[in-house]
């Protein structure tokens, strides 16, 4: 093994641990907020990245520029998909129903694209798609490194907003106890809702991220909500930082251990790391009880 | 398009009950009278199932519109030793348990003149056993994986020019002949974990490897595998000299994205499937130079077989063939032509050991190219090959079918 190969590997697990947080943004806030298991969240990246795929082939312009079109877009979508169809769940059961409502909304998804569009596979054209900087002899792809700049901007803008805004507050109040922040006068469903929302929104930019290099087909969803559900629980459900951190660790270990292993082996390390993270650490290695969080 | 599940064996178990069950319900009604349902004298029934419905149902379309188109043309021509061509078909929901009893049913109670096979290896696999039974020839238009001519089918012909092992073998000899100072050193091969798209790359490494040019780097990946930087990474770190992919569609064009993210500039890019389907140069644009493909079938290759298969399809479909029409028409030449030899097309078991003799001694002239087969059935010709030039893919090996000369070393990508 060159330490040339041990640069490249380590820069590209990076780049892809950067989207992979991106991508599990969202599933560990609907979590954090609701208890609600999003299965059709990478249905929803997938959603994203067909749109950014038609926006560019319809109008020739960058495929970036449909997040103006997706953002809210998936915001308002998030919005009404939990007022409408989450919120009217038992909560005794919401954890359990929800993963099979939201399953369903995945494969009605899934069939939506292959209908439209069918399963013929797609990829952006893009006339960067193969460009690259040089750094110390490694290569850093365009495409790459523009879908770690959303990824890192994403995360930073929903850290500031959980933070430092009132409604972040409000959010994380309903979050860490609904009775509790109801007294105080938050209006706790609508804030739920926009939560729900906020989680989406981040699945149309992860999808467009995603869509820069990648060749999408209708049922690619499926390969990337098991690696993204090992992400937040590694992380600590509902832990944004948490699920960042873990997300950038698999990142980088899954391309450094191909290098000695191989694919096939080396994909096993999220459900590796899953399994020793219940088995050692059920909460997750990042923030204490799921109240705390943030 | 390949497919290459071998039954299980409890799976194979239960095909071989209800083929007994068929069996004593066939031949008590074989006793009264359906012997008058074979062909006449007039005529000549060939006996065909196909998974027009389930899993299969659009490459088992394909076939269907090949047999048909064949059996027009053939009618057309004055059918074959002067008698009409009637296909029987039947369904086989592309299921394994019920193509066993099609044919069965074909063979016993309907006693078509001749049978030829379904699609895919799964369905060729129990069909090519009824057939044997019976000791009837059995033609076959999709079933390229090695299980196929692992089970000892003394009556199997593959109607393709190659099994997927021997797909690159032209390209293996145009580099082999290659001078000593201009001939790759070192290669990388990437294949998904897959038998036919496996096969296809391994065929060209052990015959690389055979001729002196080092294995540099030899991944495999899963078929759910997307993301292929670290593989590329691995590849550009080897600095192979050429680089060859046993690839389906998107990760062939994921790994060629990200070898060229990484400024990896092989000398050959060898890939199997990708860049022969339609969308490929939509996805990378005008980034595909000197990319290569073996292709089955291409309806440019100039076999005057082929020109008039292509002229006759068009005609009649509006649209040009594709390669499982082609492989159903191929399978319907190579039976026509050991019937016009040996001039019989009878269930009887000595006209049919006749045309299986006759077959394997023989060459026949297709749309793909003369065909000939070894003792298990593997057909003994090659893939052609192709290589993107100018923002089109055409055809440079074999030379005598070429469109444009072969490039090496390929131009930067």
């Amino acid at each position: 093994m060159s330490s040339a190969l041990l640069l490249q590997s380590l820069i590209l697990g990076l780049l892809l641990g950067g989207l992979y947080a991106l991508l599990a943004a969202g599933l560990t806030l609907y979590f954090g907020v609701m208890r609600v298991v999003m299965i059709a969240h990478s249905a929803f990246l997938i959603l994203a990245a067909y749109l950014a795929w038609f926006f560019t082939t319809q109008t020739g312009l960058d495929p970036l520029l449909s997040l103006i079109i997706t953002v809210p877009l998936f915001f308002a979508a998030g919005y009404g998909m939990q007022r409408a169809l989450l919120s009217r769940l038992r909560p005794a059961t919401l954890t359990m129903m929800s993963v099979l409502l939201t399953f369903a909304i995945a494969l009605v998804i899934e069939g939506g694209l292959g209908y439209l569009f069918s399963g013929t596979q797609r990829r952006i054209q893009l006339g960067y798609s193969s460009a690259s900087l040089e750094l110390w002899g490694a290569r850093i792809a365009v495409v790459k490194l523009v879908a770690f700049g959303l990824a890192a901007v994403s995360l930073l803008a929903l850290y500031l907003l959980l933070k430092k805004t009132r409604f972040g507050q409000a959010l994380r109040a309903t979050i860490q106890h609904r009775e509790a922040a109801q007294l105080l006068g938050i209006d706790t469903d609508r804030i739920a809702g926009f939560g729900f929302g906020l989680g989406l929104a981040t699945a149309a930019v992860g999808g467009t991220a995603l869509a820069l290099d990648a060749t999408i087909y209708p049922s690619l969803h499926w390969h990337w909500i098991g690696p993204l559900m090992a992400i937040i629980v590694i992380g600590g459900l509902g832990s944004i930082p948490g699920a960042a951190i873990a997300a950038m660790l698999l990142g980088v270990t899954q391309a450094l251990l191909q290098i000695p292993m191989g694919t096939t082996w080396a994909q096993t390390v999220f459900y590796l790391a899953l399994f020793a993270t219940l088995m050692f650490r059920p909460q997750g290695f990042f923030g204490g009880r799921l109240a705390q969080r943030f | 398009m390949p497919f290459t599940k071998t039954p299980t064996a409890s799976k194979r178990s239960r095909a071989a009950l209800a083929t007994s069950a068929a069996l004593a319900l066939a031949s008590t009604l074989a006793a009264c009278g359906a012997a008058a349902e074979g062909g006449g004298d007039d005529e000549i029934v060939i006996g065909i199932s196909l998974p027009l419905t389930g899993d299969f149902s659009e490459p088992g379309k394909g076939i269907q519109r090949g047999y048909e188109a064949w059996a027009e043309y053939v009618n057309a021509n004055g059918g074959l030793l002067g008698r009409d061509v009637r296909l029987e078909m039947l369904d086989d929901q592309s299921s394994a348990e019920r193509v066993a009893a099609d044919y069965e049913k074909l063979i016993n109670q309907e006693q078509v003149d001749l049978v030829v096979g379904p699609f895919s290896t799964r369905l060729v696999i129990p069909a090519a056993q009824v057939a044997q039974d019976y000791g009837y020839l059995f033609v076959e238009p999709a079933g390229a994986a090695p299980e196929v001519f692992e089970e000892g089918f003394e009556n199997l012909f593959y109607a393709a020019p190659a099994v997927a092992n021997d797909h690159y073998k032209l390209l293996a000899e145009h580099i082999l002949a290659m001078p000593e100072s201009q001939r790759p050193k070192t290669a990388a091969y990437a294949s998904m974990d897959d038998p036919f798209a496996q096969g296809t790359a391994y065929g060209l490494k052990d015959a690389l490897e055979e001729g002196g040019v080092k294995t540099v780097v030899d991944e495999v990946y899963p078929p759910n595998t997307t993301d292929f930087s670290s593989i590329a990474a691995k590849i550009a770190d080897s600095k192979a000299d050429i680089v060859v992919g046993g690839s389906q569609y998107q990760d062939g064009v994921n790994l060629i994205v990200a070898l060229q993210q990484l400024s990896y500039q092989p000398k050959l890019a060898a890939f199997s499937t990708a860049p022969t389907e339609t969308e490929f140069a939509e996805a990378i644009g005008d980034k595909t130079q000197g990319i290569i493909a073996p292709t089955g079938y291409t309806t440019k290759a100039d076999y005057p077989e082929n020109q008039e298969f292509v002229k006759f399809y068009e005609e009649k479909h509006g649209e040009a063939p594709g390669e499982d029409e082609a492989n159903a028409w191929t399978t319907g030449q190579v039976v026509a032509a050991a019937v016009e030899a040996v001039e019989c097309a009878e269930p009887d078991p000595d006209c049919q050991a006749e045309l299986i003799d006759w077959l394997r001694e023989n060459e026949v002239d297709t749309v793909v190219g003369p065909l000939s087969w070894d003792a298990q059935g593997r057909p003994q010709s090659a893939h052609m090959i192709q290589q993107w030039v100018d923002g089109e893919i055409k055809i440079v090996l074999p030379e005598d079918q070429s469109e444009a000369e072969f490039v090496y070393p390929k131009p930067a990508w």
